[in-house]
């Protein structure tokens, strides 16, 4: 299948602190994402996986090395160029939902389009077509508060999606849901996936997870130690991932 | 540590929290007790005994409204700091604390604040009172020597106020705690989460908001007579009621319904600003409703202190028509007069007229006089011809009168329209009047009417007739002399009687109202200032709660241009909603106003609202500036 690099990082190292007190965070990543790829990115507390986001975001920027975002080097861009860059190319959704509690679910998820100058007409069309698709069609009217966890992160998962984005990136996605809305949420981000709607970064400690991911990476101290692919079988991949975990290092907090 | 100390700790470690409001409530003290300090102090004795009284009067006045004034920004400035510390204070609820002593911990904190406020405020008050009055006579043009000799009363009197209004205020607040589930301390601060209202309760609250605003707007504009007192206090009632339920029910209404149009809501970045507006509205309703009535009071203040001023030189004006003026039952005065004049001055203007004084017994009439004076309709036409002050009414018909009056400073009786006079049983009804100072200071102490020739020449026979004549001299300088001169002419005999009223062109008697009009300018001062303060102070404080959002939306993607252009639209609501309902009120308030001084006082309210919203530009700006600060989108 002939794929096309959305994400390209070459050498990419950061560090933090004042000369002569710094640590290095990123210690020379390299790696790749292609079109439809649908990666997770796991690693004991420290390891660097914010990090990593932040920049990939291009909300930080590295000390050394390269971000290609769909062909575009990010670590060159000016301010304005980013928050373009960040609007039209990249779906972002947080552990924590951010969606805006001052308007009502249909408003969020239809932020991006209205705010990047598409009609009225064609914003309400599309977020209510995402919406059927992430179940949420009866719950446009209502505002955060009054939605659970799951609701609001399919929610925000409309409201990254709605752009078409290059990539989505996800930073704990499930952090904050129980486990039966982490699994919804995770079989959707799976089938946008798999239509091939979606390229997918999930940075995440949680190994269950992961295992939604087509590849894992497994990021520590800095540096990306190994690349694990699923095959048929997603229990199986679930079993690959903490032994993993576990030659890694039990002691490690996953956090 | 004890309660006090806690207490203490307390305000210093929060003393950045308090001093916001420590700051608010000293700025209402200190503009109460200049005032006071006036009341009590002799700088207006050098005017005379007359404007001194009235100045008394005024600044009683401008005191009861500045009392009323420190009720309701006492009351607001509490109410907001109370929410402001209900979560704090509530987590001592997890110390075991009860509500009552957490509730004197309340108290004696909010104590502590106000009595520094009352400290920094008389301070205040003190070092500034000498400007204060320095400014009040400049602006009033009145030159009087400035000194403060600081007295007890006035420190006495504000700080009685002050704390009565105070206490009683942070006592409400001891009691609501008290009152308070642990729950609602906890979560006092977060009330986000009603964000839209029920439609039905906002129609109610738009319907009744308009239907009360419009029923204090025609109390306003209503004429009468004993009644317009209780008009007015009506309309000051029913508008404040009514903006206060506009921004409750018909604005977040209207905001509302431009949400759910999604084809409009989700053009030019609205999507941002609007629903915004509708978070903001539903807490902030309150605020902006406030504002708003400060406004209409802060535009009718100014409004009026340029009526008074544009008033007190007309006044004047008509009072020094004429220098002198004689009343006389002699017919051939005029040669005389004008020879004595002109020993000493020239006389610049004359005009001379018959007229018929009435015993007050033949004639009824609104207002009761024991005489009261006629003249015919050809003999003014004369008169008005010599003087050159041109005639602007018709020959009354023979049942007819126009009055010819004065210029009235504020009149509260308003109605003027079908009144009727009734002279030896017949009745006449008055067609108009005019203040054209045809009789000069004459007209000010007596009612004068215009009759049809034939109906004058009817009445001759029942009253006596008299005959003015009216000079004013080249130069005022020889006032004195002239006076002394015409004395001569002056007798009260069985024949004949001739009476001299004398206006001196450097007479002072109205420089009250001069002051009048430097309070009417101060009090403007005061309401745009807490106005526009009350304003930023919010927005100040909400753009922290922005910065959230503000991240979120740069995460996404959102240029920091775009949410710097959502602010300030926002911010254009919030100072632009409490301007116009100013700005309409303002046109019942200043109408009402208008009708007191019997004049059309439209380009005085278009030039105060333009005042207004120059000030009110300025702390747009400002707002703005520190708004995309807070919110972290700042340059």
């Amino acid at each position: 299948m002939n794929k096309n690099p959305v994400v390209q990082i070459k050498n990419l190292v950061k560090d933090y602190g004042t000369k002569g007190f710094q640590t290095k965070v990123l210690k020379g990543i390299d790696f790749t994402i292609e079109k439809d790829d649908f990666i997770a990115v796991m690693g004991p507390s420290g390891s660097g996986k914010t990090t990593l986001l932040n920049i990939l975001s291009t909300i930080d920027q590295p000390t050394m090395g390269t971000v290609f975002v769909d062909g575009q080097e990010v670590t060159r861009m000016s301010n304005r160029e980013l928050s373009k860059l960040r609007r039209d190319k990249i779906g972002f959704i947080f552990q924590d939902y951010n969606l805006l509690d001052t308007m009502t679910l249909q408003d969020n998820i239809a932020l991006p389009l209205s705010l990047g100058g598409v009609s009225g007409r064609e914003c309400v069309e599309r977020v209510e077509k995402l919406a059927r698709r992430f179940g949420l069609e009866e719950h446009l009217k209502k505002y955060p508060y009054q939605l659970s966890g799951g609701q609001k992160q399919r929610g925000a998962t409309c409201r990254a999606l709605i752009t078409g984005p290059e990539i989505i990136f996800a930073d704990e996605p499930t952090g904050a849901l129980d486990s039966k809305a982490g699994r919804e949420l995770l079989e959707c981000l799976r089938g946008v996936n798999e239509n091939g709607q979606a390229t997918i970064l999930m940075v995440t400690h949680d190994p269950f997870c992961a295992s939604y991911a087509r590849d894992v990476y497994m990021l520590c101290d800095g540096r990306m130690i190994c690349r694990i692919s699923r095959g048929a079988d997603r229990k199986e991949f679930y079993d690959r991932i903490i032994d993993m975990q576990t030659s890694m290092g039990g002691e490690l907090s996953w956090g | 540590m004890g309660m006090m100390g806690l207490v203490w700790q307390n305000f210093r470690s929060g003393f950045k929290n308090y001093l916001s409001l420590i700051l608010s409530l000293s700025f209402t003290v200190l503009v109460f007790f200049n005032f006071q300090n006036i009341l009590y102090s002799d700088a207006f004795a050098v005017l005379g005994s007359r404007n001194r009284e009235y100045i008394g009067i005024l600044i009683q006045m401008t005191s009861f409204v500045l009392g009323c004034f420190m009720v309701f920004f006492i009351w607001y400035s509490v109410s907001v700091f109370l929410r402001q510390r209900k979560k704090e204070i509530g987590i001592y609820v997890f110390m075991g604390l009860t509500n009552q002593r957490i509730g004197r911990l309340y108290l004696a904190e909010t104590v502590l604040t106000g009595l520094s406020a009352l400290g920094l405020g008389i301070v205040l008050g003190m070092l500034t009172a000498g400007l204060f009055q320095m400014i009040l006579l400049a602006i009033s043009d009145l030159a009087v020597e400035i000194r403060f000799v600081p007295a007890i009363e006035p420190i006495v009197v504000t700080a009685v106020v002050y704390l009565s209004i105070y206490l009683f205020f942070a006592l409400m607040g001891y009691v609501n705690i008290a009152r308070s589930s642990v729950l609602g301390m906890i979560s006092a601060a977060k009330r986000n989460e009603y964000v839209r209202q029920s439609r039905g309760m906002l129609f109610v609250r738009a319907f009744l908001g308009v239907w009360i605003l419009g029923w204090g707007y025609s109390l306003a504009l209503k004429e009468g007579r004993s009644s317009v007192m209780g008009n007015a206090f009506g309309a000051v009632v029913m508008v404040t009621a009514g903006v206060y339920l506009l921004f409750g029910g018909l604005i977040p209404l209207v905001f509302q319904t431009l949400a759910e149009r999604k084809h409009f809501l989700y053009q030019k970045g609205r999507v941002l600003w609007i629903n915004s507006v509708i978070f903001r509205m539903q807490k902030n309703y309150r605020t902006y409703a406030v504002v708003s009535v400060l406004m209409l009071c802060s535009v009718t203040a100014l409004a009026m202190g340029f009526a008074m001023r544009g008033r007190y030189e007309n006044i004047i004006q008509f009072e020094n028509t004429y220098t002198f003026q004689l009343l006389s039952s002699r017919p051939d005065l005029d040669g005389q007069a004008r020879a004595l004049i002109e020993r000493v001055d020239s006389v610049a203007m004359s005009s001379r007229i018959q007229m018929l004084s009435l015993d007050g017994s033949l004639v009824e009439a609104r207002e009761h006089y024991s005489k009261y004076a006629f003249v015919s309709y050809s003999g003014l036409r004369k008169l008005a011809k010599e003087t050159g002050m041109g005639l602007t009414f018709e020959e009354p018909g023979e049942d007819e009168v126009f009055k010819i009056s004065h210029l009235y400073l504020l009149s509260l009786i308003t109605g003027r329209s079908d009144v009727e006079i009734t002279i030896h049983g017949k009745s006449y009804r008055q067609t108009g009047d005019s203040s054209v100072p045809y009789l000069g200071y004459l007209q000010e102490s007596m009612s004068f009417y215009v009759l049809n020739d034939e109906e004058y020449e009817k009445l001759l026979p029942l009253g006596e007739v008299l005959y003015t004549y009216n000079y004013r001299i080249e130069d005022g300088k020889h006032f004195e002399k002239v006076r002394e001169s015409l004395d001569v002419l002056v007798e009260d005999t069985s024949e004949h009687n001739t009476a001299r009223v004398a206006i001196d062109p450097e007479n002072h008697e109205l420089d009250w109202v001069k002051i009048m009009y430097s309070i009417c300018i101060f009090m403007f001062l005061v309401f745009i200032l807490a106005s526009g303060s009350i304003l930023f102070m919010k927005l100040y404080n909400d753009a922290f709660e922005e910065k959230e959002r503000c991240r979120i939306l740069r995460r996404m993607g959102m240029d920091r241009i775009r949410l710097q252009r959502a602010a300030a639209a926002e911010l254009a609501v919030a100072y632009g909603l409490p301007f116009l309902v100013m700005g309409i009120s303002s046109l019942f308030s200043v109408g009402a106003l208008g009708k007191m001084m019997f004049t059309n006082l439209f380009a005085v309210n278009f030039v105060s609202v333009l005042v207004v919203f120059g000030i009110l530009a300025c702390w747009y700006v400002l707002s703005l500036w520190a708004y995309e600060r807070n919110a972290g989108i700042g340059r």
